[in-house]
């Protein structure tokens, strides 16, 4: 469900943008349909300046394994699965945002003027789940996992983004960008506003990398994600017993240590492509290891 | 099943002595082509529904004002008009270098007003206009202000004439607002009209605060590496608070009161929960009277005590500067074209409209005995307030007004009436020519003077009236400008 969150919100972000003249990348869709689909690079240029045919694949198709119905569809398995451990309330606001994805006649508003309207309603599902999680849901074992799922998606969508908003500038950060420039990037990740009134100079590339990896106050760093982890983390790990959870602890301990202690001053000058990589490559290895300790065992 | 808008052109009648923006008499002008034909292929209830959608999204962005009936609180929302008002990039390009020529030449005439007075000098300005001149402030005469700029944000309105040219009406170089509603129209049409404006190659203003922003920080000390600017407003009952509140968080900067604000040793601090913050530059929305009241006026409680010390002393920039108002005086508004050649050697771009100074015997006799063509201004009032409509006045309210004119002439001016253009407007299920004008707003800072492409169309949306001031029920328009 963060995912979807996530999607939604991009999409607003670059449906709008690209109603900008000039906007950089804004006049394809390209970006969006390589960080949330599979489709070939020929498939991507079928499609990529027709935003209805790119809405349906993104919100609506069910072939698109990414799609925000194919993943409400999964995450109402997976509540119903396990109905016991969630309030009725949860359910019902998976239940009734599946049921909003299912509904006829949004393809057809998804090719008109109507389609913004669409994925302003999904995101009000999507924002009032949030909602009726944190009021009814109990907090235990169930709330730490869900948690420990929802900021591990939550950072893995804030390096994927970011990096492609890097790649956008051919990972040249030695050229000072204009603010409209990274518009994307802030609006998508909900990083605008707090953006404007944290950072006070013009060096965008340093403050915008900044605010997406280290910033403690930012819901959408990597740095406040992976806080967040280690505390739902150290609450469910404590009656495991199992051999693998020290590895695990230590993959999250350099992980987490990658981050915290990077040297702020040079957020500008690194190698950024290689860094969003190893980032990504740690975060499944860290991933795949939480599986193994609590679910694959 | 409503009626296509096939009788569109049928039922769309201008007048022949007026320019009409969509269509001249032989047919629908290029730029208009698309949205026209976009136009064509909707019935009544879409764009009826698309009214409402524009409605209801003003309403939820709580870009309303009050009114009260049997004191109960109804809020209302400034009137949109959703179809857009077309200008092509050429015309654009003219306004913009107009505008930027005028720009310079009033803020060379601020800075020699309150230093040299070379101009008066030289005998191209009267002194005894300047003297007369309630927004001349004295107290503020040999500052110095950042990079010499004194109009850092400026509306300037146009008018088109039966001609197509346009014409500066008006010069607004003190707080002008409706900037918000020039970006929140377009916000609004996104929703809207998505198709029609990512097809009509329409130009960008998205980026007006950025801009903004960035010369507000310019403006600082370059000795401060990481400056604090606020956004000072007079407080909620403000009529133009949303716009302050508004552009406060469009920019991220902090939004406060004269009570917020506290001055020692002339330096000017914010009242923060960390304790007290200096702050380096001021965007002022409060009128120069209300800003210090060890200055100005005594019983001031909206402004900040010792504010002028501290800009005197260059530990605070003030955006815009003190005492612009002399610079768009109604009166002195007429010397403009004198103040281009004076100061730039050049013939002005845009032309002002013809202006009757009242002071002037001849000119009063003049008007007095044409008034029924004329429109009479009060030089120190705006927003249409004491405003004479010579051809709409009764006989019996121009003879009061008459005697209010000649009692003291140095506040009016009178000019012809222009027929402002007209552009097709959504009103009551039809679409019909209304009057507008147009108000682009310029950006002076230290690199230079930039204009966002477009502006606030206002709506004169009764039907053949000429006053498009929303406190005179005037509405707005979203402002295209498209590269053909």
């Amino acid at each position: 469900m963060e995912r979807t969150q996530s999607i939604l919100r991009v999409v607003r972000s670059h449906y709008i943008i690209s109603l900008d003249n000039d906007s950089i990348g804004s006049t394809t869709w390209r970006p969006i349909l390589e960080i949330f689909t599979q489709l070939s690079d020929s498939e991507i240029a079928q499609i990529e300046k027709k935003p209805d045919a790119v809405l349906k694949k993104i919100l609506t198709e069910s072939n698109n394994t990414n799609s925000i119905k194919t993943i409400v569809a999964r995450a109402r398995e997976n509540a119903r699965g396990v109905q016991n451990h969630i309030t009725k309330e949860l359910w019902e606001a998976v239940n009734s945002m599946y049921h909003l994805t299912n509904k006829p006649h949004l393809n057809q508003k998804l090719s008109g003027p109507e389609a913004l309207e669409v994925v302003d309603q999904l995101m009000q599902q999507s924002v009032l789940y949030a909602g009726i999680a944190d009021i009814t849901m109990p907090r235990g074992i169930g709330w730490d996992f869900m948690k420990l799922g929802k900021y591990l998606e939550r950072s893995m969508e804030t390096v994927v983004i970011t990096d492609k908003q890097c790649q956008l500038f051919e990972y040249d950060m030695q050229q000072e960008r204009d603010l409209t420039q990274w518009r994307f990037l802030l609006m998508s990740l909900a990083g605008y506003e707090v953006y404007l009134k944290t950072y006070r100079t013009f060096k965008h590339n340093n403050d915008i990398l900044h605010q997406m990896l280290l910033n403690e106050d930012y819901p959408h760093s990597v740095i406040f994600s992976l806080t967040r982890i280690s505390r739902y983390l150290r609450d469910v790990i404590k009656d495991n017993e199992s051999n693998e959870k020290l590895a695990l602890m230590r993959t999250f301990g350099r992980l987490y240590s990658k981050v915290k202690y990077m040297d702020p001053e040079r957020l500008g000058v690194m190698d950024s492509q290689a860094f969003f990589k190893e980032l990504r490559n740690e975060l499944l290895v860290f991933h795949n290891q939480l599986e193994k300790v609590f679910f694959s065992y | 099943m409503a009626a296509k808008t096939e009788h569109f052109l049928k039922d769309y009648t201008y007048k022949a002595n007026n320019w009409d923006e969509m269509y001249d008499s032989k047919a629908v002008r290029k730029q208009y082509s698309s949205v026209f034909a976009n136009l064509q292929q909707l019935d009544t209830d879409s764009l009826l529904s698309k009214h409402n959608i524009a409605s209801e999204l003003f309403m939820n962005q709580g870009i309303t004002f009050t009114v009260y009936d049997n004191d109960e609180g109804i809020e209302r929302i400034f009137p949109f008009d959703i179809i857009p008002r077309i200008i092509t990039g050429t015309e654009w390009q003219r306004i913009e270098q107009g505008i930027a020529q005028r720009l310079k030449a009033l803020n060379l005439f601020l800075k020699d007003i309150y230093n040299e007075q070379q101009i008066i000098q030289d005998q191209i300005i009267p002194a005894s206009l300047i003297a007369s001149c309630p927004h001349y402030k004295r107290e503020v005469f040999g500052i110095k202000v950042p990079y010499d700029i004194y109009v850092h944000i400026s509306g300037i309105d146009l008018i088109r004439g039966s001609d197509g040219q346009f014409y500066v009406l008006e010069d607004n170089l003190r707080t002008p607002s409706g900037v918000s509603y020039m970006l929140e129209n377009r916000e609004v049409t996104k929703r809207i009209f998505p198709d029609m404006l990512a097809s009509n190659n329409v130009r960008r203003i998205s980026h007006y605060p950025v801009l903004l922003h960035e010369i507000l920080l310019e403006l600082a000390s370059t000795q401060v590496s990481n400056p604090r600017v606020v956004l000072l407003t007079p407080g909620i009952y403000n009529s133009a608070y949303y716009e302050h509140s508004f552009l406060a968080r469009q920019m991220g900067i902090d939004l406060v009161e004269g009570r917020d604000l506290v001055v020692d040793n002339h330096k000017v601090y914010m009242k923060t929960t960390k304790g007290l913050e200096q702050v380096h530059v001021i965007y002022r929305r409060l009128d120069d009277e209300y800003l210090d009241p060890l200055i100005f006026m005594k019983n001031s409680v909206l402004g900040v005590p010792g504010l002028i010390g501290a800009y005197r002393k260059g530990n605070i920039a003030i955006v815009n500067a003190l005492g612009n108002g002399v610079a768009d005086d109604k009166a002195v508004y007429a010397y403009v074209p004198e103040m281009i050649k004076y100061y730039l050697n050049e013939d002005p771009i845009l032309q002002n409209v013809p202006t009757y100074q009242l002071s002037n015997p001849d000119a009063m006799h003049h008007v007095l005995k044409n008034y029924q063509n004329m429109v009479i201004k009060n030089t120190n009032q705006s927003g249409g307030y004491g405003m004479v409509m010579g051809n709409t006045i009764s006989e019996k309210e121009w003879l009061k007004a008459k005697v209010i004119i000649e009692n003291n002439p140095r506040n009016y001016i009178a000019q012809p009436i222009v027929q402002l253009s007209t552009v097709p407007c959504f009103i009551n299920g039809k679409i019909a020519p209304r009057h507008v004008d147009l108000r682009p707003y310029a950006l002076y800072g230290p690199r230079g003077i930039k204009l966002v492409p477009g502006g606030l169309t206002r709506v004169a949306l009764k039907e053949g009236s000429l006053v498009v001031n929303s406190s005179q029920g005037g509405g707005s328009k979203d402002t295209w400008i498209v590269d053909e």
